[in-house]
């Protein structure tokens, strides 16, 4: 049995339609992302998935439960970790996990959290109210509510966006380990980088269509995606030097050093090894967009 | 068994934010304790209810009216809830758990009702602290009881579509000053009968003027209450929980389950 089949899924809100005939299957136990720009319909997609919307026209169907009759059923493999964390300012760490961690019926309460603080490093600050938080502990937090019950499909919505570049690699990392403890991972993402870098499959959505979907190499192919990394200013030479002796090639430009997809996972992690401060990893603006562009103009070849 | 486990577990919550919020417990117990004892001790005297005139009098007659007002004061907080569960995307959390439908918003009227019973118990007390002595017998009593949870069920359910529409924490509680105003242009804090003649008409006949009669009546057996009275104030809070618990249900499902 598929995890996740999608058939002709559309969506319209009001008069704008925002999926557009969407589909794709996810095998059970696999990374799967949906990579696309901001506002290319990917939240509305897992909203959808995780039953809190109802597509306009098409089927979806959920290790073979379909979410309109059997919501519950489903709700209770899954979880969701949405795009905007959902948190209860006013009470602790462990209060928030505690308190999913009963609705969702789980047995050993303390041993479950501690074990989860521990794997997301949240040990530290699990006993003070969330509104002091940090934007990282509260992804964080909001990561390992997500994880509580032990769901075996788990959705998780641009989990990276606006996290700090040591605090991404650990979280690719946990996600890593989710596959490998048998889980299939659902994960939505901007980055060309990340979806390359965990999944076993790729769909890319562009204005609510799939417009292309395989193996990360088969999606890579004909990709030219340049990142910016920038170092603190006291670090240039050591981090000139180490990618020198690393071999990876670089461009330095009046923003930081311009590196290709390809390159800038090793990039990063090498730098992060000789203790360089890195201050920006991003992904170049426009570089979805020609993403999008080499990806269409193949169709159309293909078409012709 | 585990639906009773998940409500116990969100009303508990939801009655704990509000027991160790101070601006909760500002504005529905101690507020409504300080306008008692304002009412009673500066203005009582100078208010000319029935019988025999001065403070004591005046606060065996607006009680009743006090214990209402400290509920109107605790459905601000009700919306609020509500609201900062929906924009802080909490109420989505609940949506993607597996739990029943109606739970997630039947925890937060669970928790409001008995939380709006509690503070009124508490102003209660203080009211008895201050003198006041309820006349009652066992039935009557419980049937207070009843009319606090008919009037406390009806406000919250009158909560939720302003709860779940309004934008902001701020603006979520802004519907209470409407019950507040209603409470305040009726029975329950002087008589009507020395009111302006068209506020006078007003007071009469809206639906908190007989709500507040009837439970004077039923604290204190001394005070004659029309059966008419006692049926329009059921009739008016049935009315309303029907009314706004239909039209809370549509907000809900439109904005939740059919989205
Ligand atoms: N509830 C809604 N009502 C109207 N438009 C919406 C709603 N939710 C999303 N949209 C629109 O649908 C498009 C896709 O949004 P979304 O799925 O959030 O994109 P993504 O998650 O890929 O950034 C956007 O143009 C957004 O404005
Ligand atoms: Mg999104």
């Amino acid at each position: 049995m598929k995890a996740i089949v999608v058939k002709g899924v559309t969506k319209d809100f009001g008069a704008l339609p925002v999926l557009k005939g969407v589909n794709l299957e996810v095998e059970q136990g696999e990374i799967f992302t949906l990579l696309g720009a901001n506002g290319a319909g990917k939240s509305t997609l897992i909203n959808i998935l995780t039953t809190l919307s109802q597509p306009t026209a098409g089927t979806v169907a959920i290790m073979g439960l379909d979410p309109r009759t059997a919501g519950n059923q489903v709700r209770r493999l899954m979880s969701l970790n949405a795009q905007a964390t959902t948190l209860d300012g006013e009470f602790t760490g462990a209060e928030n996990l505690s308190l999913i961690a009963r609705l969702r019926g789980v047995k050993d309460v303390p041993a479950e959290i501690n074990g989860l603080a521990q794997r997301l490093d949240l040990t530290s600050f699990l006993n003070r109210k969330v509104k002091t938080y940090s934007g990282g502990m509260r992804r964080r937090l909001d990561l390992a509510m997500s994880l509580l019950g032990n769901p075996q499909l788990i959705f998780l919505d641009e989990p990276t966006t606006g996290v700090d570049p040591q605090n991404r690699l650990a979280l690719w990392q946990m996600i890593r380990e989710l596959r490998d403890a048998g889980k299939t991972v659902f994960l939505t993402t901007q980055y060309l980088d990340e979806a390359d870098a965990l999944s076993d499959h790729i769909a890319f959505i562009h204005d609510g269509v799939i417009v292309k979907s395989g193996t990360p190499a088969a999606i890579k192919q004909r990709v030219t995606a340049t990142y910016t990394l920038q170092v603190a200013p006291a670090d240039e030479a050591v981090a000139t030097a180490t990618l020198g002796a690393a071999g990876i090639a670089f461009a330095p430009t009046e923003h930081g050093l311009s590196l290709t997809a390809k390159q800038a996972e090793p990039a990063l992690t090498a730098l992060l090894d000789a203790g360089v401060t890195v201050t920006h990893y991003d992904q170049d603006e426009t570089d979805l967009e020609s993403v999008f562009l080499n990806v269409t103009k193949e169709a159309a070849h293909a078409n012709l | 068994m585990q639906t009773f486990n998940q409500l116990r577990t969100l009303t508990g919550r939801i009655i704990r934010q509000n027991l160790t919020n101070a601006d909760t417990i500002i504005t529905v117990i101690a507020m409504p304790v300080f306008m008692l004892l304002f009412f009673v001790y500066v203005m009582g005297g100078n208010i000319a209810t029935t019988g025999a005139g001065g403070a004591q009098a005046y606060l065996r007659y607006a009680l009743p009216g006090f214990l209402l007002l400290t509920m109107a004061m605790g459905s601000a907080y009700t919306s609020m809830r509500i609201n900062l569960d929906r924009t802080s995307g909490f109420l989505d959390r609940l949506h993607s758990l597996p739990i029943a439908r109606w739970v997630i918003l039947g925890s937060h009227v669970l928790a409001s009702v008995t939380f709006m019973l509690m503070a009124e118990a508490l102003v209660f007390l203080v009211g008895v602290l201050i003198g006041y002595r309820a006349d009652v017998t066992l039935s009557s009593a419980l049937l207070f009881v009843g009319l606090s949870v008919l009037f406390g069920l009806g406000i919250t359910l009158l909560a939720i579509p302003f709860s779940l529409k309004a934008d902001n924490y701020a603006s979520a509680g802004g519907f209470s000053y409407v019950l507040l105003m209603l409470l305040f242009v009726s029975s329950a804090l002087m008589p009507t009968t020395g009111m302006a003649k068209p506020v006078q008409m007003f007071a009469d006949h809206q639906p908190m003027t007989p709500i507040v009669n009837t439970a004077r009546g039923l604290l204190n057996q001394a005070v004659a209450v029309s059966q008419h009275t006692e049926w329009l104030a059921v009739g008016w809070l049935v009315g309303a929980i029907v009314v706004c618990g239909f039209l809370s249900y549509r907000v809900y499902v439109r904005m939740f389950l059919t989205r």
